[in-house]
């Protein structure tokens, strides 16, 4: 059981990014961290992390990207993998979206870009917190 | 025409007889007004001319032969004042030469009757003209009204115009919003990231740097050097086969943390050729100056997004203003028509993202002459609809070339093409195939009429897979 990993998911890589500085600059070495630039991608990333006998912490998702979108990819994930601390984190908001990903993914929260920093910090805190409850 | 309405029409008709000869004006007051018609008689052509005016006949009846001023006088005078131009003349003469009659009708008369006059005769041409005269200004109403009708309906299709580019407007603000927000998401995660550098790592640098061999010194900046050069941007499926390989690498050299340590190596754009970096990695303080090394450049790695940030955003903030420049410009003017497609392009980002490829095939094409603004409302239109054809996944092929004098711009989706049946209407006005509630239908009535306004055309052409829109514009 080595460390979890926080997975950003982005189609913008400037997101992924800056992303990824403000995780390590918090969590240091608590966590591995991983990014993908498509739902697609992410999915065979939790696979091959899941055969490495990886665990997930967190996912951190954008709405709108190429193919499937935040939240179908948050509710697939949700499937197999209930544990996980699911994120949402969108520059366009459809209400219709988040509502599923809440209902169906037990969605933890959604977050607005552009987003605050303490905001983001703060609820993946409280999101692991509540997985050990 | 039944005689009820001949009366009628008589009633509202006036005649003004222009004679010398009272006995003739007595004799054909007389006649007239058992007819039904308003008559004024007058005794020269002075006074006729001051009376006309304020009488505005509808024909009048005028000797030739008077003293002072004659017929063919107060004729050519009636002819050369537009407000009197259009009342029909009879001439009236006891000449009957050939020559005379047609000086009476160079002058301008419409007809001739001889004296002594033939009563039966005389009513039967006036009856003629007078007709002929209702008819006419019949058709100077209608015309008027015809003419005002075109202003309105050129007025409303304005307003057409202008509300279906706020409907498009307002369905690419959601889109672009979007746009924006991510990169201002980036910037300003990255300025806290800078910032927290600043307050957390930097005050602490100083005194470890001092605290490390120089041979560890030099690692240290050769890392944060090594980063800063660092320019290919790799994608994250890259990034993480580099890391695997490293640490492959790091276990085989026994060096524990082994993901952390080559996560961090990748992001100090070291993927390989760790031999150089043997000593560093085997010391004790290595973690730590890997460290901070990463900080430090972090800080670079922040400028970069933020200064990549700053183009999307200004990229978008351009087209928009792009697309809104041309809106109170009302003539011709030189215009770029990639630049304009190029600009919708931009605005559709957010629906072209989720799955939609664009092939570009751009020819050689001068600047054409147009209303800037309508035109880029017809690659809007045209855009948008394809778009929607395919769902946002699919293929948008865009050619332009020039031909002679035209310049041709064609827009091709995959989608599942216009059903035989319908393609006929697609350019009827308010002819829709959405559901009601999701489209006026009136893009493809309006983008027909801004094509035909520059005298252009727009053809379009249909198959399953392959839907091509084909508009040419004269380029000038």
């Amino acid at each position: 059981m080595g460390k979890a990993v926080i997975l950003c998911v982005d189609d913008e890589v400037g997101v992924l990014n800056s992303l990824k500085i403000q995780l390590k600059n918090e969590f240091s070495d608590a966590y591995l961290y991983e990014a993908a630039e498509s739902a697609d991608e992410a999915l065979e990333l939790i696979e091959e992390l899941q055969e490495d006998e990886i665990d997930i912490v967190v996912i951190v998702s954008d709405w709108l990207m190429p193919g499937i979108k935040g939240d179908e990819f948050l509710i697939k994930v949700h499937e197999k993998f209930p544990k996980i601390v699911k994120i949402l984190l969108t520059g366009q908001a459809d209400e219709a979206a988040i509502t599923r990903a809440i209902e169906r993914a037990n969605l933890h929260t959604c977050l607005h870009k552009p987003w605050d920093s303490k905001e983001l910090i703060t609820t993946i805190k409280s999101g692991i917190e509540q997985l050990s409850c | 025409m039944t005689r009820e309405k001949n009366k009628e029409e008589k009633f509202q008709a006036n005649i003004l007889i222009v004679d010398d000869t009272q006995s003739n004006l007595r004799l054909l007051v007389d006649l007239l007004k058992k007819k039904g018609y308003k008559v004024c008689p007058v005794t020269n052509g002075k006074m006729a001319l001051s009376e006309v005016k304020g009488m505005m006949p509808d024909l009048i009846l005028l000797d030739i032969m008077m003293p002072e001023m004659d017929g063919y006088e107060v004729c050519r005078q009636l002819k050369a004042d537009e407000a009197t131009r259009e009342i029909p003349v009879i001439f009236m003469s006891a000449l009957d030469e050939v020559l005379d009659k047609v000086k009476a009708f160079g002058v301008g008369g419409v007809d001739y009757i001889t004296k002594p006059f033939q009563l039966k005769e005389v009513l039967a041409r006036v009856e003629t003209h007078i007709e002929l005269r209702r008819l006419q200004k019949r058709l100077e109403d209608r015309n008027e009204e015809l003419s005002k009708t075109v202003e309105e309906l050129k007025a409303t299709q304005s307003q057409l115009i202008q509300s279906e580019k706020m409907a498009v407007l307002g369905q690419l603000i959601a889109g672009v919003a979007h746009e924006i927000n991510t990169p201002l998401g980036v910037i300003r995660s990255s300025i806290g990231n800078i910032a927290n550098f600043f307050s957390d790592s930097l005050a602490e640098l100083p005194k470890f740097l001092q605290k490390l061999s120089p041979e560890m010194q030099s690692y240290f900046f050769n890392l944060v050097d090594n980063s800063a050069k660092k320019s290919e941007l790799l994608s994250s499926r890259e990034q993480r086969r580099f890391k695997r390989a490293l640490i492959a690498e790091l276990e085989a050299k026994n060096i524990e943390d082994s993901e952390a340590i080559a996560d961090t190596l990748v992001d100090l754009g070291i993927y390989d050729n760790l031999e150089q970096f043997l000593p560093l990695l085997t010391d004790k303080n290595m973690p730590k100056i890997l460290e901070n090394a990463y900080y430090l450049s972090s800080v670079k790695n922040s400028s970069k997004n933020i200064i990549n940030a700053t183009e999307r955003a200004a990229k978008i903030v351009f087209a928009l203003k792009n697309y809104a420049r041309y809106s109170s410009i009302e003539e011709k003017v030189p215009v770029d028509v990639i630049e304009g497609i190029e600009t919708v392009l931009t605005l559709y980002k957010n629906s072209i993202k989720q799955g939609v490829e664009i092939v570009r095939n751009y020819g050689e094409m001068p600047l054409v002459h147009c209303y800037a603004d309508e035109l880029n409302q017809v690659w809007t239109n045209i855009i948008h609809n394809a778009l929607q054809a395919m769902n946002n996944k699919g293929t948008l092929t865009i050619d332009t070339s020039a031909e002679n004098d035209k310049v041709c711009i064609a827009i091709a989706d995959s989608g599942p093409g216009i059903p035989e049946e319908i393609r006929a209407k697609i350019f009827e006005p308010f002819f829709t195939t959405k559901p009601a509630g999701e489209g006026s239908g009136i893009g493809l009535d309006i983008v027909k009429k801004i094509v035909e306004k520059h005298s252009g055309s727009i053809e379009v052409d249909s198959q399953r897979g392959k839907t091509t829109f084909k508009v040419f514009i004269p380029t000038s």
